[in-house]
């Protein structure tokens, strides 16, 4: 039997390596009996390594986990869940068509083999909700259940499992503020009764609220473990971002330019779960200036990028590309060049030749196309033109981009949205799993754009790429911009607070530097 | 550099295989099969001999071999063209019928029109039919989102069913006192010319090989065909290009349900001449056959279709030769289409392997961390 207040979990020297990045650095970890543990950590910080580590999803290349003081092997989920460990991820892990109470026993040994007897399953669920006091029908299927319900249908695989170390997974992404308040007490509550947790967050205020500790990690390895209440949300936001090495920052002459080449108007749309991703956004971009959108994935850049592009449509507010409103998708390639966020899902079709996703947009054009037939060679031609143009390296411009590795793959992309020479690019995490090299090139590319002329969005959850090419930069924060910043003399610091979205903290702090 | 060709040769393989593939699974069939005829105490030599001198074998044998190759020929196109689409159209058996429905109103009726007119009438007639049946499941699955497999399958019986009412004695197509539910003869004006004389060769395959060259045409030339492979291959991709998704599944899946109904339509004009109960008799399903085991190639689908018209054509003659029963033909074509996609399986595989070979892990651990 566990104490509140006895050390439940070690975690000591986990390194994990994956080919090309060090994911977890010589992490030590410690978990109290009874106490709620906050991670916190930009975007590829490893904190999510780490989790998937002790749920045995993957293994460590050197590191000692215990429990309890006992050294164990967490080979699998499996193992996982036998050794008391349970984790509810940021997508839930249930079987939509089955009932509640089939998703709960699922992967449970039988009680009563070989017949599936869900009586005494039924009449602990009764037992579980009462306690908690949930409204929930164990005979409902989970498709008709509301997020909020779904979550805790995954505590309660959880409790089912007698589960003692809980991972919650950046649990409040899905929820609604008054569910949050209330998925906070039953965290208290089952703190109380002795659970100790693991809780991932990107906001610092969640962690003031409902953490008795946190750990930072950045870059893979552990800043620093601190009590919540004793720091102040600017300290923890420095040991997120805070950074012993930046890029290089090229210095380049700043555009007189006042005209606005992107107009953005209290913009609101909803994401694809229909919830509100940017409220009343306004922004301009002007030519010759690259301005970087910094802050935590998911918090509208992706939505933001895609009402600019045409692809979503806003319930408010109004796009403008040099004074045309965007109705639709853009597909001239003069006015707005748009490189996704996924290329390999959105950007390209995979089957297809590299000739054939170079005219992915402008292949009715009149030089590619006379009486509706395609002119494949005049085709072959400007992608033998852009092959060149952007180094592609390909044995044939009929070669599927499948087969391209992913830093060409991007050059087709980038290929195809830039030689139309567009007035306005917008790149979403253009750099998002390409090497050193391909990403240099990347940003290089970015630069001679900007410098053409063109107003250039640069949209990217690595902030140091964002200090390194921007003009200025601009944090989202839950679908809203939390400031606007001069890239050439911005705080790290401050930048990192208003990414957790720590607007009054951070107003405080410019007042005083200022 | 030297080390890129050698990462990028596997490739080219992935790219050429695709055209050998058929073969590989033809040649696996035959040889399996020839196990059987083994068993069956024949001479697999002999009978394969004699299978190949029933279908191409004289000018009677290559006439029943484009007979039979001719309903294939035109359902496989009317599939493949689903598949270039990403769309899984197993409704051809039921676009057979529709479009026989409608051939049959048009050819049976004395129009006072020149026979030439006739014909293309009753012709274009079927394709209508088919592609009006077809407009079901384009419209459920483009703008409703429901699976066009579901409903092109479940409209199969409908389609069977409404023509054995309409071919029915008191319906608007059935013939006045006979004692089987047909319907009329097909007036002469509105039927497919015999393309050699004292045989049944009719002018179907000549619709079915042209078709295939021009859809090959539409599919690879064309910016309907470009945006049709584009939504068929990546529809996010597709409308983030510009392309109107639906509108364009909406078009592609009822032109291919016209094209099944140039299959029934040339079964009813060019070969029974009359509408028939139940006349079809899965032809529809053996389409599908032929365009899987196509991948969706036009061309390919032409070159499918004849095999499989030979090898139900020759049957006959190896039947007769060396003993072995007909239905020997339909287990080798069942056996070429599973090897096919047994070895696409694999192909895929060995893709999907080095797909994730070349993904940079960095991707992998951030896209681990969110």
């Amino acid at each position: 039997m566990d104490r509140n207040g006895d050390i439940a979990l070690r975690m000591v020297g986990i390194t994990k390596r994956f080919p090309g990045v060090l994911a977890n650095d010589n992490v030590t970890f410690e978990l109290k009996a009874g106490e709620v543990h906050g991670l916190l950590g930009e975007n590829g910080a490893g904190k999510t390594t780490l989790v998937n580590i002790l749920f045995g999803i993957h293994q460590p290349d050197s590191g000692e986990i215990f429990i309890n003081d006992k050294k164990v092997e967490v080979t699998s989920p499996r193992a996982a869940n036998d050794l008391g460990i349970g984790m509810v991820h940021q997508h839930f892990m249930l079987v939509e068509n089955l009932t509640a109470l089939e998703n709960i026993v699922l992967g449970l040994p039988l009680e009563r083999p070989p017949l599936l007897d869900l009586n005494p399953a039924r009449a602990r669920f009764r037992e579980l909700t009462k306690e908690y006091d949930l409204d929930l029908d164990p005979s409902t299927p989970v498709w008709q259940l509301p997020v909020g319900d779904q979550q805790w249908l995954e505590f309660l695989k959880l409790l089912f499992r007698d589960a003692r170390i809980l991972i919650l997974d950046e649990p409040t992404a899905v929820l609604a503020p008054s569910q949050v308040e209330r998925l906070f007490k039953t965290i208290r509550y089952l703190a109380d009764e002795g659970c100790s947790i693991v809780f991932i967050s990107h906001k610092l205020r969640e962690m003031k609220e409902v953490a008795d500790r946190v750990t930072v990690l950045r870059d893979g390895h552990v800043v620093g473990t601190v009590d919540p209440r004793g720091t102040t949300p600017s300290q923890l936001a420095q040991m997120m971002v805070g950074r012993d090495v930046f890029l290089d920052r090229r210095s380049r002459p700043l555009s007189e330019s006042k005209q606005a080449v992107l107009a953005i108007n209290g913009l609101s749309c909803q994401d694809d779960r229909g919830t509100l991703a940017l409220r009343d956004l306004s922004l301009n971009a002007y030519a010759g200036e690259i301005v970087g959108v910094a802050g935590v994935d998911g918090n509208g850049q992706r939505e933001l990028a895609e009402c600019i592009a045409g692809l979503r449509q806003p319930t408010r507010g109004t796009v403008q590309i040099n004074g045309k409103p965007v109705s639709g998708v853009v597909r001239d390639t003069s006015l707005l060049g748009f490189i996704p966020e996924d290329r390999r899902k959105t950007g390209l079709v995979l089957g297809f030749g590299v000739a054939e996703n170079l005219i992915l947009k402008t292949f009715a054009e009149p030089r590619f196309t006379r009486h509706r037939v395609m002119q494949w060679g005049a085709i072959q031609q400007e992608a033998n033109t852009l092959i060149q143009e952007y180094d592609i390296r390909t044995p044939h411009s009929m070669m599927p981009v499948r087969f391209l590795s992913g830093g060409n793959q991007q050059r087709v992309v980038v290929a195809r949205e830039l030689s139309g020479d567009p007035a306005l690019v917008v790149a979403s995490q253009a750099t998002r799993g390409l090497d050193v090299s391909a990403i240099e090139s990347a940003h290089k590319m970015l630069l001679r754009e900007r410098n053409r002329g063109a107003a250039v969005l640069f949209i990217s959850t690595e902030l140091p790429e964002v200090l390194a090419l921007s003009d200025r930069i601009i944090i989202m924060f839950e679908g809203q911009i939390m400031g606007e910043l001069d890239a050439e003399s911005a705080d790290v610091g401050l930048i990192g607070e208003l990414m957790l979205g720590h607007r009054e903290v951070a107003e405080m702090a410019a007042g005083e530097t200022v | 550099m030297k080390k890129r060709t050698a990462t990028v040769l596997p490739g080219l393989g992935g790219f050429v295989l695709p055209y050998a593939r058929p073969f590989l699974a033809i040649a696996l069939a035959l040889l399996v099969s020839a196990g059987l005829i083994l068993a069956r105490g024949a001479n697999p030599i002999a009978a394969y001999t004699a299978m190949l001198q029933g279908a191409f074998g004289s000018v009677a044998a290559l006439a029943n071999t484009g007979v039979r190759a001719t309903p294939l020929l035109l359902g496989g196109l009317g599939v493949a063209l689903g598949f270039k689409a990403g769309l899984l159209n197993v409704g051809a058996e039921g676009q057979i019928y529709a479009g026989g429905i409608a051939a049959t109103a048009v050819g049976i009726s004395p129009l006072p029109v020149p026979p030439w007119l006739h014909l293309l009438l009753t012709v274009v007639a079927g394709f209508v039919g088919g592609a009006l049946w077809g407009l079901i499941p384009a419209y459920l699955r483009a703008y409703r989102g429901v699976s066009e497999i579901v409903v092109t399958l479940m409209l199969n019986y409908v389609g069977i069913q409404l023509a054995s009412f309409l071919v029915q004695e008191y319906a608007p197509l059935g013939e006045q006192g006979v004692f089987y539910p047909q319907s009329p003869l097909i007036l002469p004006s509105a039927h497919l010319p015999i393309l050699i004389k004292g045989t049944s060769l009719h002018g179907g395959i000549v619709l079915g090989l042209v078709l295939g060259v021009f859809l090959h045409f539409v599919l690879r030339y064309t910016n309907f065909g470009f945006r049709t492979r584009m939504v068929g291959e990546n529809p996010e991709a597709a409308r983030y290009a510009g392309v109107d998704v639906r509108r364009q599944i909406f078009t592609a899946l009822s032109v291919a349900c016209g094209l099944g109904g140039l299959a029934g339509t040339s079964e009813v004009i060019g070969l029974k001449l009359r509408l028939f109960d139940r006349f079809s008799q899965g032809l529809g399903y053996d389409a599908i056959a032929v365009a899987l085991m196509a991948n969706g190639n036009p061309l390919g689908v032409i070159l499918t279709a004849i095999f499989f018209g030979a090898l139900r054509a020759g049957a006959g003659k190896m039947q007769v030769v060396v003993g072995i029963e007909t239905p020997i033909a339909s287990v080798i074509q069942a056996l070429a289409v599973l090897f096919v996609i047994a070895i696409g399986f694999t192909e895929r595989a060995r893709v999907t392997r080095r797909e994730r070979e070349q993904e940079p892990e960095q991707e992998r651990a951030v896209h681990g961390d969110q």
